[in-house]
């Protein structure tokens, strides 16, 4: 999936990736290819991606936001 | 005439300003060059959100409170300047602006702002100063903000503000502060900035890029749309609920909005300082070619003047 994490000051990660964790304010999730359409709010925690590589990608988040589009595309805001 | 010693002294000082001047002036340069970097790194984020925005609140959602315009009997000012001066004109024209939008008031009709309470907030030390020698009623100031601001920094300002806002202490904000069109233009703009209005947060955000200079091409890549598809949007699967999401997101926007407009002042207050710089070292090399001149001629009137006493002498001699 085409994976997107902005914060206020950088972009955090670009590019595909094959697996997102995060927390949510309904609680832990993990967004896989073809999640089904999602929009929610990220709670504090860390966010783990892995890219194509199964290489493991780690940031704190304080809050944030989440939409999962039907075409297997992920972005992210983030507070850190 | 004056003696060449004390032309020599003065020469010496006008120089040492120009250097001094000059110097601020580069730093300055640069100051505003890497706040410009940090306005423009944080666009992606900023459009994300309102995309959000666009996507969510076509869902026919009551609108969150943030959103809501209620009868204003308390007004809240934010001025926003610099804490430290030698920046030209760059917070007298806040300042008058500022007197303007109060003698004209809102749209033009002075009437508006007669029966309301108002009540003022200070973003950087001078117009804290200004604002309480003009004897206003300034409830807080944010101050020591440095040479550019972090979202953390800004966070206290939005906090009380919301808070203030839900809590009913002010009905309506005002935000007067610097626009960046461009490394020599800069305007003072009054913007409300609560109630949200969704129109007035798309334009700060798609301003952020200058108009010309560096930056100025990016502004044709970004476009959004704000017409989302409905049909689509059904497909989604909103958590916890959409209004819920709303409010989060309609305070992240407003932290969004304010920490724009503190940036672009942040950016403005760099190149109107770099300007008032510029203008300082050119007048003092200019002020220093003229002394330079009148050394040269009163060094050269002195000698004249020696050689016609020696000939004079010489002549008597005979």
């Amino acid at each position: 999936m085409e994976l997107s994490i902005y914060s206020l000051k950088n972009v955090l990660f670009q590019g595909k990736a094959s697996l997102l964790n995060c927390q949510t304010i309904m609680g832990e999730i993990t967004v896989l290819d073809n999640h089904e359409a999602l929009i929610s709010v990220l709670s504090a925690g860390i966010i783990r991606i892995a890219d194509e590589n199964k290489k493991e990608q780690f940031f704190p988040i304080k809050s944030g936001f989440l939409e999962v589009k039907p075409n297997s595309e992920v972005r992210c805001i983030v507070e850190q | 005439m004056e003696s060449p010693q004390n032309i020599k002294k003065r020469l010496k000082s006008v120089d040492n300003i120009n250097k001094i001047t000059k110097a601020m002036e580069m730093v300055a340069a640069t100051k505003m060059r890497k706040s410009q970097e940090i306005a423009l790194s944080s666009r992606p984020y900023a459009f994300l959100a309102l995309d959000f925005l666009a996507t969510i609140s076509s869902l026919d959602q009551k609108l969150p409170e943030l959103f809501e315009k209620r009868d204003v009997k308390k007004v809240l000012f934010v001025l926003v300047s610099s804490d430290k001066g030698l920046a030209g004109a760059f917070n007298s024209s806040v300042f008058r602006k500022f007197e303007l939008h109060m003698k004209e008031g809102p749209k033009g009709k002075p009437e508006d702002y007669a029966h309301e309470e108002k009540l003022y907030v200070a973003v950087g030390e001078k117009a804290f100063n200004y604002l309480s020698k003009k004897g206003y009623n300034v409830i807080k100031k944010f101050t020591s903000v440095g040479d550019y601001t972090t979202p953390e920094q800004v966070k206290p300002l939005t906090e009380f503000l919301v808070e203030g806002y839900l809590s009913k202490k002010w009905d309506r904000v005002v935000a007067i502060s610097t626009h960046f069109r461009s490394a020599l233009k800069q305007e003072t703009h009054v913007r409300r900035v609560l109630p949200i209005d969704f129109d007035h947060i798309k334009e700060t955000v798609q301003q952020i890029i200058p108009e010309r200079g560096k930056f100025a091409e990016l502004i044709k890549e970004h476009q959004i749309s704000f017409v989302p598809d409905k049909a689509k949007l059904s497909e989604y699967l909103i958590e916890p609920s959409a209004e819920q999401v709303l409010q989060k997101l309609a305070e992240h926007l407003f932290f969004v909005q304010i920490y724009h407009l503190i940036l672009e002042a942040n950016a403005s207050e760099h190149s109107a300082r770099r300007m008032a710089m510029k203008t300082a070292s050119d007048n003092a090399s200019d002020l220093g070619e003229a002394l330079n001149l009148q050394y040269n001629k009163s060094r050269q009137s002195r000698i004249t003047t020696e050689i016609s006493e020696i000939s004079a002498g010489a002549e008597a001699l005979n």
